[in-house]
């Protein structure tokens, strides 16, 4: 036979093809599954390295965020102490979701005016009716009003915790503080001044420390307050300050508010008399005019001689004295009896430029330097600056200040002359002394010390006198001006302190406004009568906190002016 | 079969059991973890808690409240100079001991006898050891006056009184025997003036006093000083007959 032909034992060219086509599909299909197989792996890998990564440094599903810290809403406000005056609270609020009230909505009106009596049941009603989504019926509500309203059992009612600012101490030092409105934001006062700082998360868990202390605070606004209800002042400021940081431990306002319920609070009592009020303030500015004298050499000696008649005629005007001389007079008689005639001859002496120049560098011609917002601008003749007005400024008329400015005055005047910008924050690392600038020498403020001695001593401020503790100050007594006028009747009383005067470290400024006479008064309405008593108790309850020791052995040197003070009275 | 067959298998184990363990160390790990925060957690919500209420006793005991509870109830008021110390010297010197009698306590007596003093001639002041001057006692600088007016009579110089038996003043118990010699006793004659001159019995210059008898009306004066204790009977006798001897000795 013949050789099997290669045809037949050959496949068949299709059934070629189809081999080579189940190849190549084998092919593929294992590709496909190796991908699959890879991606597969890839995923479990994935996974596992996930599982592994979560296990090794992960967090677990339980971990709590946000509790790790004790972070509030808005930083605390706290005083030199640590004592706290404005604290984040979280409070019930009660709510109302007029819609979803399923119940009897008469019937919830009258519950609700019985339980929340601010509104009556027809306004609960109408307020149920109106269709609007939501009411706040009551923010930081009671435990116990929660609990009642809770009972009600009604959906509608919304309950629930809200951060609320709270000021523990209410009142005090309202006007330092000053407010937050309803979203939490400052509206015055430090809350104001140091929003930022206080809602920054990076900083709020750290209070805010102010330099205010709050027992000084508390004996400065006690004393005062009954002061200004003894008298029936309008208005009273103090400032407590201490002279060589220029830290302001206790500043207040009256009237003052509540800046827990900032929303009743009159425009008068929203008014920080110490900062943003400007008066003038009549007597106490002259130790500044007699300092500019001795720095300048027009006063050689306290006991340089001024003629003091009973009236001055000058410039076209008339100078009058509450308690007129007649004669000639020392320096040192013209501070004891705060004589307007002789304060006016030494400003005169001093002229115009020199005075400008002396009360720029007190920083009375411009606004007070303080961390607050509320600022007042210093007035003063400005255009109509001639030489009667530096004579009038020369004993405090004819220029406003604020009393912070004032206490600021005589802290540098008493800081050997240096002036230091007062703060509101405590002086530490985070707000350290910056250099002061120098105002008046240390010789003149030295010799100041005893001259203001004096006039506690012997002259108009002896009430102002706590014994042991060195006062030394100065009374004023301004006309206030009413419509253009300076009233003969209504004075603005301010007494400017310093003690311990023989190494003078705090500064006591305290104003009332509008003080009436009484009868303990015998009708004077003279700073000497109604301001200088709230220095002598507030010092005295102050002056030991501040580790003042008083000792009845110790004076500055009076020997500088008692020579020249003429006594024939006593 | 053989051991090696199995290799991978147990390769596999090992495996298994390695990731295991690490598993395990893993979980106990983040259990711990866990539980440490849950530690954290608890001590913020304490620390909230501790801050909720500091706030509220803050509130409540405000220093306006604590003023107004001053001004009904406490009235404390700021101290008064006077009230201040400077150290613990005047501290010390409030509290000066009381000077305390403890009648409890048994009685000793200064019974000392008196310090055998050498009399100086009248008119000289007495010396003590060194020399020195003696002070005299107010009580031997008393004078009696006796007015004589007898020519014959011996100018006798008015003699002070004599001494009151300062010891013994004021104890009058059997034991003062010692102090006994203090007492006045009878003079010698030589030293006998004033005082003892009235003793009509005992005296020895009888004339001297005769012879006054006439001008000046009797003396009376006391037997004995009278703001001295009264001496035991007859002890004074006893006295009285050694006072020679006793004189010598004072």
């Amino acid at each position: 036979m013949n050789a099997p032909s290669p045809a037949l034992v050959a496949p068949r060219p299709e059934r070629l093809r189809l081999v080579g086509q189940r190849r190549q599909i084998l092919a593929v299909m294992h590709q496909r599954l190796m991908f699959g197989m890879l991606v597969y792996a890839g995923v479990v890998a994935i996974i596992a390295l996930r599982i592994l990564w979560l296990a090794a440094f992960g967090d677990h599903a339980g971990r709590k965020e946000g509790l790790t810290a004790l972070i509030p809403d808005r930083g605390d406000i706290v005083d030199r102490d640590g004592e706290p005056l404005a604290r984040t609270i979280d409070a019930w609020t009660i709510a109302i979701h007029p819609t979803k009230v399923i119940g009897d909505k008469l019937a919830l009106a009258q519950k609700l005016a019985r339980l929340i009596p601010e509104h009556s049941a027809d306004e609960y009603f109408a307020m149920l009716r109106s269709g609007k989504p939501f009411f706040y019926l009551r923010r930081r509500a009671s435990p116990d009003l929660v609990e009642a309203v809770n009972a009600l059992g009604e959906p509608g009612l919304a309950i629930q915790r809200e951060p609320d600012r709270l000021y523990p101490q209410t009142t005090l030092a309202a006007h330092v503080l000053g407010f937050t409105d309803i979203d939490g934001h400052g509206a015055g006062g430090v809350e104001r001044a140091f929003d930022k700082y206080l809602s920054d998360p990076s900083t709020r868990g750290q209070p805010l420390t102010l330099s205010i202390s709050s027992k000084i605070q508390q004996a400065l606004e006690h004393e005062l307050g009954s002061a200004m209800q003894e008298f029936s002042a309008i208005g009273a400021a103090g400032v407590v300050m201490d002279v060589h940081t220029g830290e302001v431990l206790a500043m207040t306002s009256m009237p003052s508010l509540n800046p827990n319920t900032p929303g009743q609070a009159m425009p008068d009592q929203q008014f920080n008399r110490a900062t943003l009020g400007v008066f003038e303030l009549g007597s106490t500015f002259k130790p500044f005019t007699v300092a500019m004298a001795m720095d300048s050499g027009v006063i050689k000696s306290v006991g340089q001689v001024y003629n003091c008649p009973h009236e001055l005629h000058v410039y076209g005007h008339v100078v009058h004295d509450t308690h007129p001389f007649g004669r000639a007079c020392t320096v040192s008689e013209i501070m004891m009896e705060s004589s307007n005639i002789g304060t006016a001859q030494i400003a005169d002496q001093i002229g115009i430029q020199r005075q400008k120049a002396w009360l720029k560098k007190m920083g009375f011609l411009d606004k007070v330097e303080i961390e607050l917002r509320e600022r007042g601008r210093a007035l003063n003749p400005g255009s109509r600056w001639g030489p009667f007005e530096t004579m009038t400024i020369g004993f405090g008329q004819g220029i406003a200040v604020a009393p912070l400015q004032l206490a600021m005055g005589y802290a540098t005047l008493f800081d050997n002359g240096v002036y230091h910008p007062p703060t509101i924050l405590k002086r530490g690392p985070n707000n350290p002394l910056p250099a002061g600038r120098r105002v008046f020498s240390e010789d003149t403020s030295y010799k100041m010390r005893s001259l203001l001695r004096l006039v506690v001593m012997k002259g108009t401020g002896k009430k102002a006198d706590a014994p042991g503790y060195r006062i030394g100050g100065k009374t004023g007594t301004a006309q206030k001006l009413i419509n253009g006028h300076y009233s003969q009747t209504i004075n603005i009383t301010s007494f400017a302190g310093v003690f311990p005067m023989d190494d003078p470290r705090y500064v006591i400024v305290v104003m009332l406004d509008e003080p009436h006479a009484t009868k303990d008064t015998y009708g004077f309405t003279t700073a000497g009568w109604n301001v200088a008593p709230v220095v002598s108790r507030t010092v005295s309850r102050i002056a030991p906190m501040l580790g003042v020791a008083p000792d009845l052995n110790r004076e500055p040197n009076m020997g500088e002016v008692l020579p020249f003070v003429h006594e024939t009275k006593e | 079969m053989s051991v090696r067959n199995f290799g991978s298998l147990f390769m596999v184990a090992s495996c298994a059991g390695a990731a295991l363990g690490c598993y395990l160390v893993s979980l106990r790990v983040a259990s711990e973890r866990a539980s440490l925060e849950d530690v954290e957690t608890k001590i913020v919500l304490a620390q909230r808690d501790v801050r909720t209420i500091q706030t509220e006793i803050g509130t409540r005991a405000r220093l306006s409240q604590l003023e107004r509870w001053n001004a009904k109830v406490l009235a404390l008021s700021a101290p008064q100079a006077d009230q201040f110390l400077k150290g613990s010297f005047e501290l010390a010197k409030l509290t000066t001991p009381q000077h305390k009698v403890d009648f409890g306590a048994p009685v000793v007596l200064a019974s000392a006898p008196a310090p055998a003093t050498h009399h100086a001639p009248i008119g000289e002041a007495e010396t003590d050891d060194a020399g020195a001057p003696v002070p005299v006692a107010a009580r031997g600088m008393l004078h009696e006056a006796s007015f004589k007016t007898d020519a014959g009579m011996r100018e006798v110089p008015s003699k002070p009184a004599a001494p009151a038996p300062l010891a013994a003043v004021g104890f009058k118990s059997a034991e003062n025997k010692p102090a006994a010699a203090a007492k006045p006793a009878p003079k010698k004659a030589v030293d006998k003036t004033g005082l003892a001159a009235a003793h009509p019995a005992k005296a020895v210059d009888k004339h001297v006093l005769a012879s006054a008898k006439p001008v000046t009306k009797p003396i009376r004066l006391a037997k004995a000083d009278p703001l001295a204790p009264l001496p035991d009977r007859h002890l004074s006798k006893s006295v009285s007959k050694t006072s020679k001897d006793q004189h010598t000795g004072r």
